[in-house]
């Protein structure tokens, strides 16, 4: 960067010399070709200049928004976050994927006991070997030998979402029944 | 540029004095320590003038002098800028690049030996130049806003007037100003917000109307924001100027709390278990000399000639705390754009304590939060007003969180040194998370008998907030299996749950 700096100053220098000093003006003279060369050079370096507001990203100053009331949460709001982050069916997020069954799991546990009037150890079994449901995706959520149906596993790949959301829902949707079933 | 110290001077003696002395004081400063400009010395200089403002009012009492300089700053206040603190000043980049086309086509020009492309560019070039000539003005302002109501009731609506004169000597050519309405309040008509230019001496005003929620909302600064006239610069103050309002409902009744068996030693409403002068029979006891003769079971004195005594069940009355869940994950509800969960609580909490003033109880008022909220139980029509007034705007229970960290073991020692011993308590909680249950069983556990009133929050939409409310669901059951008596309601039912649990429960 350096030299450039250095012979943009000394063509300065000699442009204003020339201005000022005609003899220094006819002594250099150019040729149509240098000319065109000059003119080519000041046509990239202004596109280059120019570009540069491309990429660049203005931020002018952002007042808000403060007709509005602060916005209450919504209680689930940040699980579905989580839920949401645990859908794509890209790898990782093993601990968050555990963290969720881990919860799901407790309240089937509850809505189970609660549902067929037996000890909390009975629902455990009963929700991990898969027997606590009709539906094969909800058990599939939280019974490791039996995976999921070829539907789901079909649906997940061309949706592009994992199975384990699929998985989720389903067993959701199951706990919710169940629940819904206790109360009538 | 402008410099209205002389006016600040004049309207209060102190100020210029204290100008040098409190220029480090700016927090303003730190966050652009470049652009030390002579501006600085003028909002330094009003500054002080402010800050001199509490301690007059403070020691103003004694002092004559400090309230005349109150008096002074006060009559100026019309004239003088209003206290202002820098935020950002950022170059816009809306003519970056400018230059670069003006070169592109002087480059165009020589290529194609054009003298009219060569002077285009020149044009160009007086653009580049336009755009880093000006500077953004600092906005002298004098802002003064005023509310229609200082007291409104809940759900009225409270026009509210902003005024800003330009008090300095440059125009502005560029002004938005974007004002710091309070997160507990909604806008209802007209953006609180407004774009102009003014010349020195003119003033600009809007107007805009909020709905008047419970608590006390303190506006927060006047934001202003000014450009340069090429608008390449851009400048960002906050304004202060002070204004509350503050919103306390009225305390209705709501339905005849049923409470529990733990009472004091004075008469009131709850039955107890205890024989004595009543309404309700209780048993029958050997007469002793001295009981009441209308207290003597005749029936029996004629089937068998002994001589008995009917007791009847004491009534007393109680202690009963109201305890408020307003932790920032009591801030919940099922639309981001509904009451809070907190809100439930409080309205529900203010029933509460007028039914049971109403019946004789003693009431107290706690808060759950990070914030510390303590009213003791207490009677009577001064204690009612107190309940109302810390109900409404006790910073712990204030509309939006406090953003504050919560301690939980800290809060519940504190809590339980202040809990007489025959309190009850009563806990409004929307039960969002494990540590509202765990609080309540530890409560009870203590010996103060416990009652959950849980406004519901939870929606049914997508699959986590399903998940939370089966959750929460369990907690109330566990609650329940506990021992605790526990109630939920949606929307505002209280009182007709309230009638259904009164059905349910048995003392």
């Amino acid at each position: 960067m350096r030299p450039l700096v250095v012979a943009g100053v000394l063509a300065v220098a000699v442009g204003l010399l020339a201005a000022l000093d005609r003899g220094v003006a006819a002594a250099i003279s150019p040729t149509s070709t240098v000319v065109t060369l000059i003119g080519v050079l000041g046509v990239v370096q202004g596109i280059r200049y120019a570009n540069a507001r491309r990429d660049r990203r203005r931020l002018p100053t952002d007042p808000g928004e403060p007709e509005r009331r602060a916005p209450a949460a919504v209680p689930g709001a940040d699980l579905d976050e989580r839920i949401a982050r645990v859908a794509s069916p890209a790898p990782g997020g093993y601990r968050d994927r555990r963290d969720l069954r881990d919860r799901v799991r407790e309240v089937a546990v509850d809505a189970v006991a609660r549902d067929r009037n037996c000890s909390r150890e009975a629902a455990e079994a009963t929700v991990d070997d898969g027997t606590w449901t009709d539906d094969p995706v909800a058990a599939a959520f939280f019974d490791a030998r039996t995976g999921y149906p070829l539907r789901v596993r079909l649906s997940a790949t061309v949706r592009g979402r994992s199975r384990y959301w699929y998985g989720l829902r389903a067993a959701i949707d199951e706990i919710d029944r169940i629940e819904s079933g206790g109360a009538a | 540029m402008s410099d209205p110290r002389g006016e600040v001077a004049s309207g209060s003696a102190d100020s210029a004095d204290s100008a040098g002395s409190t220029d480090t004081t700016d927090p303003a400063d730190s966050t652009d320590p470049r652009s030390d400009e002579d501006e600085d010395g003028v909002a330094v200089g009003i500054d002080s003038a402010r800050g001199d403002d509490p301690d007059a009012t403070a020691t103003g009492v004694e002092s004559d002098a400090a309230e005349r300089e109150d008096d002074a700053a006060a009559t100026g206040a019309a004239e003088t800028p209003t206290d202002r603190e820098r935020r950002r000043e950022v170059e816009t980049d809306r003519w970056l690049g400018i230059a670069g086309a003006a070169l592109a086509l002087v480059g165009l020009g020589v290529i194609v030996r054009q003298s009219s492309l060569v002077l285009a560019g020149a044009v160009g070039v007086g653009y580049a130049v336009y755009a880093r000539a000006g500077d953004a003005p600092t906005p002298t302002l004098a802002v003064t806003r005023s509310v229609s109501d200082e007291t409104p009731a809940p759900g009225d609506e409270v026009r509210v007037t902003v005024r800003a004169e330009n008090v300095g000597e440059a125009a502005l050519p560029d002004l938005r100003l974007v004002d710091g309405v309070p997160p507990g309040l909604a806008v209802v008509d007209g953006p609180a917000r407004v774009a102009t230019a003014l010349r020195p001496g003119t003033a600009v005003s809007f107007e805009y109307t909020v709905r008047a929620a419970r608590g006390d909302h303190e506006w927060g600064p006047l934001t202003a924001i000014t450009r340069d006239a090429a608008g390449a610069r851009e400048r960002t103050a906050d304004l202060d100027a002070p204004t509350a309002v503050s919103c306390t409902p009225e305390l209705s009744a709501g339905g005849d709390l049923p409470l529990r068996g733990l009472t004091t030693v004075h008469h009131g409403r709850v039955p107890t278990d205890v024989g004595g002068a009543g309404v309700e029979f209780h048993a029958t006891r050997e007469y002793r000399r001295g009981d009441p003769v209308k207290r003597i079971d005749w029936n029996r004195r004629a089937r068998t000639g002994e001589l008995s005594t009917v007791e009847h069940r004491e009534e007393r009355s109680a202690t009963v705390v109201l305890l408020v869940d307003a932790r920032e994950s009591a801030y919940v509800a099922a639309d981001p754009d509904a009451e809070t969960a907190v809100e439930a609580s409080v309205a529900a909490a203010g029933q509460a304590f007028s039914a049971l003033l109403d019946g004789g109880d003693r009431v107290g008022i706690a808060a759950l939060s990070p914030l510390d909220c303590w009213l003791p139980p207490g009677s009577g029509t001064v204690h009612a007003a107190r309940g109302r007034e810390t109900l409404a705007t006790d910073p712990a229970l204030a509309p939006t969180p406090s953003g504050e960290r919560f301690y939980r073991s800290l809060w519940l020692r504190r809590f339980r040194r202040r809990l007489p011993a025959d309190a009850q308590v009563l806990f409004f909680t929307p039960l969002a998370d494990d540590t509202a249950a765990t609080l309540a069983r530890r409560i009870d556990a203590h010996g103060h008998l416990v009652t959950v009133l849980s406004p519901d929050p939870t929606a049914t939409e997508t699959a986590g907030e399903r998940l939370t409310a089966f959750e929460r669901r369990q907690r109330l059951r566990t609650l329940r299996s506990g021992g605790i008596r526990a109630l939920e309601w949606r929307d505002d039912s209280f009182p007709v749950a309230v009638a259904a649990a009164t059905r349910r429960w048995s003392r």
